[in-house]
């Protein structure tokens, strides 16, 4: 291998429509792809060709941002319906979402509303038994292990009863069978907005309280400091910072080179920017 | 009930709770940070899809007045599925019954065309059956049925949709001046949308032909279908747009 060209075998970057073209006509060296499963469930079009076509040049891995795991009324059978018909389509290497809610009434007895966003979920036995029978129910219709995401949480349940958050997710991947797909900058996120004193050492406490073996997949990206807020907003707007570069390190000491994710969604930068971050994520890994 | 439902019964309320306070109309003056960044991103989520579905309202509104419009819609008409292409069905009549868009009456009907054109970029990829062409001369017209490609729709609307459409669709200034003018003529207009290649394509038609296109979008046989189009329908010279621009499928026997 030649200096400076990692290999690039365990690393991937997120395939939003502005890069298309360029990477399936240029087809940058990539271990595999990652595409956002919602946006591929229409019934045909140009976006599910597209998709066709990456499937012939890399592993695809589908990445949900819809299934609302934690959601107390339970899965959308067409949603579930969607993915599986996806999921049938391209043979995807991994299939993931997150530990998160969107689906309720907003009146008892009312429909069912989807947020469409990734709403947190207290960390309670409750939201746990609900957690492990949704992906439960998700995993016996795809006939396939899933891969779970940590949260950037950006409100906190404070009445009491709750357990860490990676014991939750170490318990749901025990019990449901599914694995973690481990966002180091959605640790840093929540480390930043709880105003750890040292949030490199709280994302790094998480990682070591996760076994090996239990981590299918690791997620990179930027966040950054909304004004309006007062908050750290995991917005995939920039490149991955220091200290997450930090925590990613120390994941891969703990658990060894990942299939590792850069994702970047809002203000998209030249796909060049995007593989050199990637390129980052391979060289570390050949460190680790 | 037991004691594990009674927990899972609190943590629906929870979610219910906080999903109630985002979908709420007005801002929670006491909203935390993290509440409003919810609400902050749930509004982006909305301008976003519906600018993707409904491009030509959003360059008849203007980008802020239109803005101001998905946030409004999304409280109104919140989304039911995870999938945001499928959300915004709901926009025509929410815009026809809007006090405040009164004055713009041809709205609603432009963001269904827009609507239209969404779906149809997003119908199941289908090929032509050009042998399927031969039943039509082998087969009484009342045991066939013309089957139109996944998406082709034909509306009509009391305004001149396809001069409005291609007036902000394109560049061309002297369009506006055409819709302008069949605006103040009360002039409507037929339409068919189907696909060129990937693209959604709108196609200005007579009634006759949306008469007859209505009727096999129904299901009707071909011989109910010419009844529907009346006497006025020129069924070859429909059949040569038909296959010029897409529109039909198959000619298919009926209950195969």
């Amino acid at each position: 291998m030649q200096a400076g060209t990692p290999d690039m075998a365990l690393t991937g970057i997120g395939l939003r429509q502005p890069h298309y073209r360029e990477v399936l006509e240029g087809r940058p060296a990539l271990g595999f792809v990652e595409v956002h499963s919602e946006n591929f469930f229409a019934d045909g079009g140009a976006a599910l060709a597209v998709l066709d076509t990456a499937r012939e040049l890399y592993p695809v891995s589908l990445h949900g941002v819809g299934l609302a795991l934690g959601s107390a009324a339970g899965l959308d059978p067409w949603h579930l319906d969607r993915l599986a018909l996806l999921a049938q389509r391209v043979q995807p290497v991994r299939v993931s979402d997150h530990a998160s809610f969107a689906r309720a009434p907003a009146a008892a007895g009312g429909t069912v509303l989807h947020a469409n966003d990734l709403l947190p979920i207290a960390f309670t036995t409750a939201s746990l038994d609900i957690m492990v029978r949704n992906v439960t129910q998700v995993q016996e219709r795809l006939r396939r292990s899933i891969l779970v995401e940590n949260l950037a949480a950006y409100l906190a349940f404070d009445d009491g009863g709750q357990m860490g958050e990676a014991d939750f997710l170490v318990a749901l991947c025990r019990r449901s069978g599914c694995r973690l797909l481990l966002d180091v900058n959605n640790l840093m996120v929540n480390a930043l907005n709880a105003h750890a004193a040292d949030p490199l050492a709280a994302c790094c406490d998480f990682i070591d309280a996760v076994p090996p073996g239990i981590v299918g997949e690791i997620h990179l990206a930027g966040y950054c400091e909304h004004s309006d807020f007062g908050i750290v907003i995991d917005d995939h707007g920039s490149r991955v910072r220091g200290l997450v570069w930090a925590a990613y390190s120390h994941a891969l000491r703990r658990f060894g080179p990942l299939p590792t994710l850069i994702e970047w969604d809002t203000g998209l930068p030249a796909l060049a920017v995007l593989l050199g971050e990637a390129h980052s994520a391979a060289r570390l890994q050949a460190e680790a | 009930m037991t004691g594990i439902s009674d927990h899972e019964d609190a943590e629906a309320l929870r979610q219910r709770e906080l999903l109630a306070r985002l979908a709420a109309a007005r801002a929670d003056a006491a909203a935390s940070p993290g509440l409003r960044a919810y609400r902050a991103n749930a509004h982006a989520s909305a301008e976003r899809a519906l600018g993707t579905a409904c491009p030509t309202l959003r360059v008849l509104l203007g980008a802020e007045d239109f803005a101001q419009l998905a946030r409004e819609f999304w409280h109104a008409d919140p989304p039911l599925r995870g999938d945001l292409g499928e959300w915004g069905d709901a926009l025509p009549e929410w815009i026809a019954a809007h006090a405040g868009l009164a004055e713009w009456p041809y709205l609603a009907d432009c963001a269904r065309l827009d609507l239209a054109l969404h779906h149809c970029e997003r119908a199941a990829d289908a090929v032509f059956d050009a042998a399927s062409l031969a039943l039509l001369s082998s087969t009484d017209p009342a045991r066939l049925q013309l089957r139109l490609m996944p998406g082709v729709q034909a509306l009509r609307s009391r305004w001149p949709l396809a001069s409005l459409h291609a007036a902000h669709a394109g560049r061309d200034e002297s369009l506006f001046d055409v819709a302008r003018d069949r605006l103040q003529q009360g002039q409507g207009e037929a339409v068919v949308v189907a696909r060129d290649g990937w693209r959604g394509v709108v196609h200005r038609i007579a009634a006759p032909d949306l008469a007859f296109m209505q009727a096999l979008a129904c299901g009707a046989d071909l011989a109910r279908a010419l009844d529907a189009a009346g006497d006025g329908f020129d069924f070859a010279a429909w059949l040569a747009d038909a296959l010029r621009c897409r529109w039909l499928k198959e000619v298919a026997l009926v209950g195969d």
